[in-house]
């Protein structure tokens, strides 16, 4: 697609300049197009407004087709996350274990104190996040690289392993599979480490994708399992409300390390930012593929903003809370995360690509936000009384938050966050349509009316 | 990544490479090998490193098969024998169905 709206501009602009020069000479070209106006008055008007139209255009194509680009991704995580807690029940059950982020128990006597106690989990919850940042940005700014791609490595490394170690026991379980030690470690073992390859250092795109996917997914359910009620839903909220002010305040964390990241014309680690083209810093050329998907931007040429990642500071929160909950997990999880998130905002901005990049532009959005996105439509059709009716409702509110963001991307050109809109929509969605929308079409169910 | 931009000594770097970390026990690798560089090595007209890079291909091929071969009899035998084997069953499960004798 990129080759047709490419194609497409240098047509409009080679059709431009012929209509001026035919003009000059004959008349009748654009004459036909004018509806009889008088050619000679109209040839610059025409052209300019061709070629502001072939702008917008361009912009609302390239705005569309990126949101496509994006759905399927958000789509696949949230279809994993919400597979896995309908059929594995492990992920449902509430062993009673909490993360130690959230030291407060919900199982208390009164509503207030339950509110109370969840209340102060969130507040812990997004400290933990805006202090883990904070660090992260301190980091960047020292140019502590090598400590923040080692931190990087190892939550994946846990990620990988360890999650997906547990998640594969579960699984079995459920579906009442017997399994080898023997089996069950070349499987962990393959997994992990083509993963790792995959995401740190050289691999298919298409691989590297549906790692980030199921990464972003096992995260997800951890959330899901190890965070009470009131507290999820309030975090969810408490990390929009972040992801708004980090991103767009002057100060900042994730807005610091963006301009941080522009200045020094650097990209950030991508291995916690998910990317619709070849997002590889060190290797950035892409010719053919990135004609296909989009590439990175062409800093040079266009205003690459366009392509900034949307979704930064949420993913920092997500994944911060995520690792800290591990009781084992060290601290690098955590930074993992919120570095993925920043970088995820830095990718599209650092860096002109070493050749000439006139393909389109690619998006980038980060792991934070397909982790929220999936835990909330995951918290959906686990505890809703709607079941489905709420699970889809969610899922919907939450890509048509995704749409508007991207729009908005492709409006103001800069780093967005990507969580409050989608996640203000499903929250929204999820308790009008739990309260509202399912008590109101059983009662139609129940006297047989439909509508 | 894409191979498309790379420079022909990258990609046979990058198959070899691929092809030397699959001896690790990692046959996933050999097949990602496979799937990745099966366009370049026999669909693309001639360059210099191509015929290397169908070596590579090759090879990796063969090893799957072989891992294939050999993890499909292991876990036939596993999994038909596993009740028969009492203790040495259980302690090589990771998972133990439930209502199975």
């Amino acid at each position: 697609m990129a080759d047709h709206v490419e194609n497409a501009v240098n047509n409009v602009s080679s059709d431009g300049t012929e209509a001026h020069r035919h003009t000059e000479t004959s008349p009748g070209r654009t004459e036909v197009e004018l509806n009889g106006q008088p050619p000679t008055a109209r040839p610059p008007q025409v052209l300019t407004d061709t070629e502001e139209d072939e702008d917008e255009e361009l912009t609302l194509k390239y705005g569309a087709k990126h949101v496509i680009m994006l759905f399927i991704p958000v789509t696949l995580c949230m279809v994993v996350v919400v597979a896995t807690i309908k059929s594995v029940s492990f992920y449902t059950q509430k062993d009673g274990q909490q993360l130690i982020y959230t030291p407060f128990r919900e199982d208390t006597e009164t509503v207030g104190q339950r509110a109370l106690n969840s209340m102060l989990n969130a507040f812990i919850m997004i400290g933990v996040i805006l202090v883990m940042t904070m660090v992260l940005v301190v980091l960047y700014k020292y140019r502590c690289y090598k400590v923040i791609q080692a931190w990087l490595f190892f939550s994946n490394l846990l990620l990988l392993f360890f999650f997906s170690l547990i998640y594969l026991g579960e699984v079995f379980k459920t579906y009442n599979v017997a399994m080898d030690y023997l089996t069950l470690a070349l499987i962990i073992w393959n997994f992990g480490v083509v993963g790792m390859i995959c995401i740190h250092w050289k691999g298919p795109l298409r691989l590297q994708q549906a790692y980030l996917i199921m990464i972003s997914a096992l995260m997800a359910l951890v959330f899901i399992k190890y965070l009470p009620e009131w507290t999820a839903w309030l975090i969810l909220a408490a990390i929009s409300v972040y992801d708004l002010l980090a991103v767009l305040c002057p100060k900042g964390p994730l807005r610091i390390l963006v301009e941080t990241a522009q200045e020094r014309n650097e990209t950030i680690f991508p291995a916690l930012i998910y990317s619709s083209t070849m997002v590889w810093l060190f290797n950035m050329a892409d010719s053919a593929e990135t004609r296909n998907n989009s590439s990175h931007p062409v800093p040079e040429q266009e205003n690459q903003v366009a392509v900034a990642p949307t979704a930064q500071p949420e993913d920092d929160g997500g994944f911060t809370p995520a690792w800290v909950d591990q009781q084992q997990h060290q601290l690098g999880p955590m930074q993992s995360t919120e570095d993925s998130r920043r970088q995820i905002q830095e990718l599209p901005s650092a860096r002109p690509p070493p050749e000439e990049d006139d393909e389109e532009r690619g998006v980038k959005l980060g792991l934070g936000d397909f982790i929220f996105y999936s835990m909330l439509v995951g918290k959906a059709s686990a505890t809703a009384s709607g079941d489905w009716n709420t699970t889809l409702a969610c899922f919907v509110a939450i890509l048509i938050g995704l749409c508007l963001t991207l729009l908005l991307l492709a409006i103001f050109k800069k780093a967005l966050p990507a969580l409050p809109i989608s996640i203000t929509f499903g929250l929204v969605f999820y308790f009008a349509t739990d309260n509202l929308v399912r008590p109101f079409m059983d009662q139609l169910a129940v006297h047989q009316f439909y509508i | 990544m894409n191979l498309e931009r790379m420079p022909n000594e990258e990609k046979l770097s990058l198959c070899r490479r691929y092809y030397l970390g699959g001896f690790a026990f990692l046959p996933f690798l050999w097949l990602v090998n496979v799937l990745w560089f099966f366009k370049e090595a026999f669909l693309k007209p001639a360059y210099t490193e191509q015929q290397q890079i169908k070596s590579y291909i090759k090879k990796s091929a063969m090893g799957l098969i072989v891992w294939v071969a050999v993890l499909t009899t292991w876990i036939t035998i596993f999994q038909h024998f596993r009740a028969r084997w009492g203790e040495v069953g259980d302690y090589l499960s990771f998972t133990i169905p439930l209502g199975t004798s």
